[in-house]
């Protein structure tokens, strides 16, 4: 009795421990990991609970001992040399010859030898042990929450208006069912380009394989993303409407408005019909810029390859109005692919309209009507709750002179070659 | 002398009787406590005993001793090449009557008798110890078509010389299968040796008195035999020493069916030839059960069969060539054999 009470403790308390401490590490990794890693670790400490679980009943089911065992183990731990093993073996045994009750009662003589305290002493079993260690590890998972516990951004939160670049929207369809994004209102021209853009991804999006990998690895991300939220506590980012406006459609005003406020503008970058983009935290650097009078400063200097391409960019269009004309010229025709020919060496800078200077505001006009789209903020976990949106590459032949780690370093450039140089960047 | 037990021997008889048994031997022969003891389990167990050693160790002197102990009839036949099978069996001989007329009449030999000593067992022919085979196997003796039953108890012991083996016939595997136990009497050492020539040499006889009357000791041995069947064996225990003959028998063997329950040693499948019989399991429990009386317990244990392991299954392992090459015997495997056994957790 006792020894089968063993065995079920042994197998309860070993469950147990194995489901708390899973728990607990899971709980803690949630914090603690980004979305991916979490979502890796949690299923391989689920299989590796589920195998020590069913290891653990396994154990307690062995450690069972019916009558003929548990009289074998009295044999054993009390020294009594099969007496009580041949007594419960032969017990219904009709045969059992002459020497029967001389065999019972030498065995009852002795039965204070074979008493259950002497047999086996504990009343519970050691898989108690592993349980209070993984209670314990429950509790210290309990103040790394606290500690890790990042503040909650909602992207958006209290804001009616997202102005963002286009090149920075990663655009695919909404997943059907899909009631997590946000619904997003702009104007028809600013719709219109979306849609282009959509098209455009869909139609050279590049090759269907590494699409299908990215949408895996982004539905992974936010299933990841979403039970660390579960676990945190933290609420996902509820859907706001947002107005949605392109940085380059309203023109030098609603441009200037990324550079005049950075620290808005890394919650507020989003990812039309799906998520937003945190996989480069590069990027946070790159939009961290100076206020509004600084970076527009003359003798701001170009930094090749480096970050705040933006705001010199934008000196420089307000030094030279030919160069602003030019740009201006393109601003319609602006394209995400156009963006980030150079990569994140080349940033914005890159950028073939405003290769000489800001670009001219947009012809585009707000019409007056909203559609909603869908649209969701990318920093809505708590691991990327500090991360701002990251422009996304975009492959892009480079020309064969082109070095495409060393960008080309901003220097005067004859007004005849202006045309030619554009060219190439437009590539 | 007749007081020892009762009409029917409890378990604290059978082990008095024994030890008194013993220690009458013991006034004769100094030492050889485990040979003594291993005897006298074969003799209460119902088997016969082969003992192996050295000229001058005491194996005639052991027999005669215990046929004085237990005051029963004794005989001895020394095995030498021309010994016939007539003549350990006995013969017809032709015998005058009072009337003058002859006749035909059975004389019986020297098998005839509660304890028989083969001294040298290995020196006489095929055909004459395979005159043995029947009366140890069967109680009775076949001579000219007729069958003679023997007087219970019958304890056959033979001695077999390790040494001058040239001109020797080993015994077959069917007769060596047919011994409970072999006995190995090792020289004495140094101790015993002193007492041997102080005990031997002076004016005094060693005055054994025998265990029970003359008249009665039969009846008694007998007693004592069928209380030892009456121990009780549980069923694990016989599958323990089932398991225990199983593992001598080679993995490679083709006289071995169903391997997968068997426990396999590599050094039996390396120097063994042909493993122990079945009557090696059926050893194991009867000289486990008169290991359990000793005790003072109506049941035998797995340290009951270990104990006598060692006796009844060493001399039914056939060894290769290997293990003669290798310096390897019996006895060493079967302490292998306990060992796997023990581990495997049967």
């Amino acid at each position: 009795m006792r020894i089968n009470s063993l065995a079920l403790q042994h197998a309860i308390f070993y469950a147990l421990a194995i489901m708390i401490g899973a728990g607990a590490v899971v709980f803690a990794s949630a914090y603690l990991l980004s979305p991916l890693v979490f979502l890796i670790g949690s299923v391989a400490i689920f299989f590796i609970a589920a195998v020590g679980i069913a290891g653990a009943i396994r154990a307690g089911w062995r450690m069972r001992a019916s009558a003929a065992q548990a009289a074998a183990i009295a044999d054993e731990r009390a020294e009594l040399k099969g007496r009580l093993s041949t007594i419960v073996a032969l017990a219904n045994n009709e045969n059992r010859g002459s020497l029967w009750s001389y065999l019972v009662e030498d065995t009852f003589g002795r039965q204070d030898e074979f008493a259950p305290a002497k047999i086996e002493r504990r009343r519970v079993s050691r898989g108690i042990y592993p349980l209070a260690g993984a209670l314990m590890l429950a509790a210290l998972a309990y103040p790394i929450s606290k500690i890790k516990r990042a503040p909650q951004i909602i992207p958006g939160g209290g804001q009616d208006d997202l102005t963002v670049d286009l090149d920075d929207l990663h655009l695919r369809p909404a997943d059907p069912g899909d009631e997590s994004g946000m619904p997003v209102t702009a104007d028809a021209a600013t719709m219109r380009r979306l849609e282009d853009k959509l098209a455009r991804q869909s139609a050279t999006g590049g090759d269907a394989a590494g699409n299908s990998l990215n949408q895996l690895v982004n539905r992974a991300r936010d299933m990841a993303g979403d039970l660390q939220n579960k676990l945190t506590g933290q609420q996902a980012a509820s859907p706001h409407r947002l107005n949605l406006r392109l940085a380059d459609a309203g023109g030098d005003q609603d441009r200037n408005e990324i550079h005049r406020a950075p620290d808005q503008q890394k919650n507020k970058r989003g990812e039309v019909a799906g998520q937003f983009k945190q996989d480069q935290p590069k990027s946070n650097r790159e939009l961290d810029l100076p206020p509004e009078d600084d970076s527009r400063q003359p003798n701001s200097q170009p930094s090749p390859g480096g970050n705040g391409e933006v705001g010199i960019e934008s000196n420089a269009g307000k030094d030279n109005p030919n160069q602003d004309d030019s740009a201006t010229d393109k601003s319609i025709q602006q394209s995400g692919e156009n963006s980030s020919n150079g990569g994140e060496a080349h940033g914005i800078g890159a950028d073939p309209d405003s290769l000489f200077g800001a670009p001219a505001p947009s012809k585009l006009g707000n019409e007056g009507f909203e559609i909603a789209i869908e649209a969701r903020p990318v920093d809505h976990g708590p691991k990327g709750a500090g991360h701002a949106y990251v422009p996304p590459k975009v492959r892009t032949p480079l020309s064969l002179e082109q070095e495409p780690d060393e960008p080309v370093a901003r220097t005067a450039v004859p007004a005849d070659d202006r045309t030619t140089i554009k060219r190439v960047f437009e590539r | 002398m007749s007081d020892v037990q009762a009409e029917t021997p409890t378990v604290a008889d059978f082990a008095r009787t024994f030890r008194r048994i013993q220690a009458e031997i013991h006034k004769m022969i100094i030492g050889h406590e485990q040979a003594v003891e291993e005897l006298l389990s074969a003799l209460f167990a119902g088997g016969h005993v082969l003992i192996e050693g050295v000229p001058g160790t005491g194996k005639t002197t052991l027999v005669k001793t215990l046929g004085l102990a237990l005051n029963l009839s004794f005989n001895r036949i020394q095995f030498t090449v021309d010994l016939m099978p007539a003549d350990i069996t006995g013969t017809r001989v032709i015998l005058s009557g009072e009337d003058g007329r002859r006749e035909f009449t059975f004389q019986p030999g020297p098998a005839f008798c509660h304890i028989l000593l083969g001294d040298e067992i290995n020196r006489a022919t095929p055909k004459t110890q395979s005159a043995l085979l029947e009366a140890m196997a069967e109680l009775q003796v076949t001579v000219s078509g007729t069958t003679y039953r023997l007087k219970p108890p019958y304890f056959v012991m033979a001695t077999l010389n390790p040494i001058e083996m040239e001109g020797t016939y080993p015994l077959p595997e069917a007769q060596l299968d047919r011994f409970l136990f072999k006995v190995r009497l090792n020289y004495p050492d140094e101790g015993e040796l002193t007492r041997i020539i102080s005990s031997t040499t002076g004016p005094d006889d060693a005055g054994i008195q025998p265990i029970f009357h003359a008249d009665e000791a039969p009846g008694q041995v007998e007693g004592l035999k069928k209380l030892v069947r009456e121990v009780m064996a549980a069923p694990a225990m016989e599958i323990y020493a089932a398991r225990l003959v199983r593992a001598t028998q080679p993995q490679n063997s083709r006289f071995v069916t169903d391997e997968a329950k068997a426990v396999h040693d590599e050094m039996v499948n390396r120097y063994v030839m042909f493993g122990s019989s079945p009557r090696g399991a059926q050893a194991l429990i009867l000289g486990a059960k008169v290991r359990a009386l000793l005790d003072g317990r109506a049941n035998i244990a797995r340290e009951d069969i270990e104990q006598v392991a060692v006796s009844a299954l060493a001399h039914r392992i056939m060894l290769n060539y290997a293990a003669l090459s290798d310096g390897i015997d019996a006895a060493h495997i079967v302490e292998r054999v306990i060992k796997s056994v023990r581990a495997a957790k049967v």
